[in-house]
């Protein structure tokens, strides 16, 4: 008894503590989205905080450093962590310039306390933008295109 | 063994806890969004890449990588996607300065599990464990400010930031092209 005691003391994390693991090789298609106009509904529904319509937010958001995410064909959300090198995930521009693509990563995956994470060794495919909803959104937010000055 | 145990309970080891309310002593506005949750907590600041893989900067990546929370009373990773300002704008540069460090924070939880929100944070102010003065978390913008002096003038940082709108330069609002999306511009203000 006292030697399982030990064992599973041992086994605990220590307190601060990296607790490096090693990723699960995947290949993920998705979109590049900004996160958190997704998980907080501040701007809409899922559908309408993704693609064409959201584009200038989607940049926006990733020029002002909140993380991006790769929503996956699954539905899951992979928040990305590194693309190819570049670890800028707050504001990058690696993650700038592919706002609202569809792309095909090839990477690690990690899971943490509910999350997933993703570090994308290589985009095998940039598919560009690809979810042209605009026109049945229109611009989210409606601001995000200035009218233009006479 | 008791005593052994004990200490390391005291010293942090104890199991995660389960789902907890952490609403006890917040002073977080609310932002009137579906899933929110007031939450004031003791945590680590760390950089969540390192966090995971074990690629650690000595300085958190230096405002470039994004940064976590580690909770302190369950050792869960709180990932804050936002500061406290209504303006398209992230946590990193509030929580910079506390890398590595033992901070309070107090702000908003996101948990909404149709969306695979777990554990998402809005950041509304933080001070290092010890303090007495919180610090807001609302820098962004004043950053930003310092870091891009060519593109002072009116108007929120989002018109004027010079990357932002060489990419709507090069590929129209929609990202469809500037010519492609002339027809809908058109349509739009009409």
């Amino acid at each position: 008894m006292r030697m399982r005691l030990l064992m599973a003391a041992i086994l605990l994390p220590l307190p601060g503590a990296v607790q490096a693991a090693e990723g699960e090789r995947v290949q993920i298609r998705g979109e590049i989205i900004d996160t958190w106009c997704y998980y907080s509904g501040v701007m809409g529904g899922p559908d309408a905080v993704t693609g064409t319509a959201h584009h200038t937010c989607a940049l926006w958001c990733s020029a002002g450093g909140i993380p991006v995410g790769l929503l996956g064909e699954d539905g899951q959300v992979y928040m990305v962590l590194r693309i190819e090198g570049d670890d800028g995930s707050a504001g990058g521009d690696m993650q700038l310039r592919l706002a609202s693509h569809e792309i095909t990563a090839d990477g690690l995956l990690y899971h943490r306390d509910g999350l997933n994470y993703l570090v994308v060794e290589k985009v095998v495919t940039d598919h560009g933008i690809t979810k042209l909803n605009h026109e049945d959104y229109g611009p989210v937010p409606p601001f995000a295109i200035p009218e233009p000055k006479e | 063994m008791r005593h052994f145990l004990m200490t390391l309970v005291s010293a942090g080891m104890a199991l995660p806890a389960m789902a907890q309310d952490f609403s006890e002593g917040s002073e977080a506005k609310p932002w009137n969004l579906y899933a929110e949750q007031p939450a004031r907590f003791e945590a680590r600041v760390v950089d969540i890449l390192c966090e995971l893989t074990g690629d650690c900067p000595a300085d958190c990546g230096g405002g470039v990588r994004q940064l976590g929370l580690l909770r302190g009373v369950d050792d869960v990773l709180v990932y804050p996607n936002k500061n406290a300002q209504a303006a398209f704008t992230g946590a990193v540069v509030e929580l910079l300065p506390f890398c590595g460090r033992q901070v309070e924070v107090d702000g908003l939880l996101i948990e909404d599990p149709d969306l695979g929100a777990v554990n998402i944070y809005l950041v509304q102010k933080v001070r290092a464990v010890g303090d007495a003065e919180w610090t807001a978390a609302n820098r962004w913008t004043k950053e930003w400010a310092k870091t891009n002096p060519e593109a002072d003038g009116k108007g929120p940082w989002f018109r004027r930031d010079p990357r932002v709108n060489a990419e709507i330069a090069a590929h129209g609002y929609t990202g469809i092209g500037v010519e492609e999306e002339k027809p809908f511009l058109k349509e739009l203000f009409e």
